[in-house]
């Protein structure tokens, strides 16, 4: 999974940021829940404690310690009820003391007598060793002509505890499971917010200089991605129009220079082969003749390019041994290599099949070659390489040869690029043999990529999609 | 009118089409001292009446024209069932022209820049509707090649030729004393993707001569420099 994508960081974000939320509502129940249950219970407690003072122990002068004990049995009834009653005197012996409840949950001779204090009502908790734990409420009674009371009131805690831990166990299984339809839902919904673009991304990648008159789809939803999609769409339109002109000002400028190059072939031809005329000047003719010829050439493979451009070599397709046609074009160019003392030797001998256009994609070899031989000194060598790899048709043409500077290698592809302009192997050639090669390789979707190193050459590498079978 | 036989001695009748004065200066010229009769025309309309009015053994056509294209022309003659040869003349060649115009009845076509040379040997193609010789041997001075063994000799010594080079040679005797451009060498010989590679012939045309002519006293390969390479069979200065 993506961690960088949208949906991705879009769903993380607001599933953190609602668990965050939730785990803070949790918490905050849950304490505040205990907090107000536990209170309750005391409070209860210390009501009860003072209705022993002040209806019992206010008047114990006239009734006697007898009679509260015998009122607090009855009105309390601590072993049924499960509480704890507790009454000592001010010098710490004791008055009354409730007896062990009937289900057993505490035993009363356990729990520590308190050393008076000084303030009038306390609390506190006490964890017992059966496991439970008593909320007891004290209250320090003091009145003038009476002795002075410690009267106790404690409860169990654990029916809050059993309850809060409950709640905790509740939210604890239904927080993951909240997180998780959370999660989920969001990622759906993300999925359905940005398919609209995964669309649109999957159009523009269809998009090609061979169909730049298509255009991405439009969601007619009015939101953000209607808007996105329309200027991309402007965008192409722009590109089409550029894209277009400039393919026309090519194809125009060819055509153009073809009848005036027409007028000088023919005019020159003429002086050059008048026998009537003197020798130097039909050699001047001649030599002009040559660079009508060169100026000729550029014509023509502008002209090529210009129907590349325009698709042409995404016609006429077959299935062919691209093994076997550069076998055959490195035999023919052989010759040519022989003449600059260079080998050049070709593996080439498992069938690789590939589809497209046999005479442009003979092109490439042809220009590869050429362009190998041109730039690989008297008695170098040259491989030329074609497998299969990786579900692609692998052409190699490696020469050990003087190689191109790091910084040429991007534009070398580019149209009338030049590595050196000064250099004299270049004199003859328009600087167009490796554009050629490379919109031949666009039209039929292969790669063409270069490595060189200055001084010890240069491997061209064409990467073909394989013909299925 | 009926021609039953070819009169040898009258000129063989042209009509060029082509609105480009130079252009048409420059073939109107080279055909004449081919010993051709030539008519003009600069404008598609009266290529048309030309064409509709005279018995042309061959026309020579232009497609951009002023008023009527090279392409209407083309379809009006053969619409009218002739069978004159026609030659077009082109300043674009994408396949999809060629076709189109093929298939409306054009008999061969020729792009420019062309060499005068292409377009002459297309011409006299054109006219005796045929290879230019059917002979099996064809001899040029003291050259001979055999056209069915493919073997060569010269002055009766066997030269061992790679098959290009054969087809190079072959293809020079075909017409000796004229000059074949490298296009056309390279068009007959090898095929349209080393277009471009016109050294390609310099180097084998240089290994033709090591193998035919080093040997000999009379040179038979000829450099025409800018122009192209011929066969001569010694009788031309």
């Amino acid at each position: 999974m993506n961690t960088r994508s949208i949906s991705f960081r879009l769903v993380a974000w607001y599933a953190g940021l609602l668990t965050t939320i939730f785990l803070l509502l949790c918490a905050v129940l849950y304490f505040d829940l205990r907090y107000f249950l536990e209170n309750d219970l005391r409070q209860a407690q210390s009501r009860r404690a003072r209705q022993i003072a002040n209806t019992l122990l206010a008047h114990v002068k006239q009734s006697g310690e007898t009679y509260v004990v015998s009122q607090t049995k009855d009105w309390f009834e601590p072993e049924i009820n499960d509480r704890f009653i507790r009454i000592t005197r001010g010098d710490g012996t004791l008055v009354y003391v409730s007896g062990t409840p009937q289900d057993g949950s505490f035993d009363s001779a356990e729990i520590p007598i308190l050393a008076p204090a000084q303030t009038t009502e306390f609390s506190h908790k006490l964890k017992l060793s059966g496991g439970n734990t008593l909320l007891i409420a004290a209250l320090n009674f003091k009145s003038d002509g009476n002795p002075d009371y410690l009267v106790e009131f404690g409860a169990l805690l654990d029916p809050v505890e059993s309850m809060l831990d409950h709640l905790f166990l509740q939210l604890a299984l239904g927080l993951p499971l909240a997180v998780i339809i959370i999660t989920a839902g969001g990622y759906l919904l993300v999925r359905r917010a940005l398919t609209p673009v995964e669309q649109i991304t999957r159009a523009a990648e269809r998009i090609t200089q061979f169909n730049l008159s298509e255009r991405l789809p439009v969601a007619q939803t009015g939101d953000e991605l209607e808007r996105l999609s329309v200027s991309l769409n402007r965008m192409i339109t722009r590109l089409d129009e550029a894209f277009q002109n400039s393919q026309r000002f090519v194809a125009d400028a060819s055509h153009d220079l073809r009848t005036p190059l027409t007028i000088l072939r023919g005019e020159l031809e003429h002086f050059a082969g008048d026998a009537r005329l003197d020798a130097e000047l039909r050699e001047r003719a001649g030599s002009l003749l040559e660079e009508v010829a060169h100026l000729g050439k550029i014509v023509e493979q502008l002209f090529t390019l210009s129907r590349l451009d325009a698709g042409e070599a995404q016609t006429e397709w077959t299935r062919f041994n691209l093994a076997e046609l550069a076998q055959t074009t490195s035999e023919q160019m052989n010759l040519l290599a022989e003449d600059k003392g260079i080998a050049i030797s070709c593996e080439a001998s498992q069938p690789v099949a590939v589809n497209g256009n046999r005479v442009r994609l003979k092109q490439v070899v042809v220009n590869l070659l050429d362009n190998a031989i041109k730039y690989t000194p008297q008695k170098g060598a040259i491989q030329l390489r074609v497998f299969a790899s990786n579900g692609h048709a692998v052409l190699e043409v490696v020469d050990n040869g003087i190689g191109i500077p790091a910084a040429a290698l991007a534009q070398i592809f580019n149209r009338f690029y030049r590595v050196d302009p000064a250099r004299s192997a270049d004199a003859e050639s328009a600087g167009l043999g490796l554009a050629i090669v490379k919109s031949i390789c666009t039209a039929h979707g292969a790669e063409v990529e270069v490595q060189s190193a200055v001084g010890q050459g240069s491997c061209f590498r064409v990467k073909l999609p394989l013909a299925l079978d | 009118m009926v021609y039953s036989v070819v009169e040898i001695d009258k000129p063989m009748r042209i009509l060029l089409v082509e609105d480009e004065k130079k252009v048409a200066d420059i073939i109107v010229r080279g055909l004449k001292a081919e010993r051709f009769a030539v008519d003009v025309c600069h404008d598609g309309q009266s290529g048309w009446e030309a064409a509709n009015t005279y018995n042309y053994d061959l026309i020579i056509l232009d497609l951009m024209l002023p008023g009527l294209s090279g392409t209407e022309i083309l379809e009006r003659v053969r619409r009218k069932n002739q069978s004159v040869p026609i030659l077009i003349l082109t300043a674009r060649d994408g396949m999809a022209d060629k076709l189109k115009n093929f298939e409306a009845g054009a008999d061969d076509y020729l792009t420019k820049p062309f060499a005068f040379a292409e377009l002459l040997v297309r011409v006299k193609a054109l006219l005796r509707r045929g290879p230019v010789s059917r002979a099996s041997v064809l001899r040029v001075n003291d050259l001979e090649i055999d056209r069915l063994s493919q073997n060569v000799h010269r002055a009766g010594k066997r030269i061992e030729l790679t098959a290009k080079e054969y087809a190079l040679l072959e293809y020079l005797a075909t017409q000796p004393n004229r000059v074949f451009s490298r296009t056309m060498i390279i068009e007959h010989v090898w095929d349209q993707s080393f277009q471009g590679l016109t050294n390609i012939v310099d180097v084998y045309v240089r290994h033709l001569r090591e193998k035919v002519d080093d040997a000999f006293p009379v040179k038979l390969l000829r450099t025409v420099r800018g122009v192209g390479y011929s066969l001569s069979d010694g009788t031309e200065a």
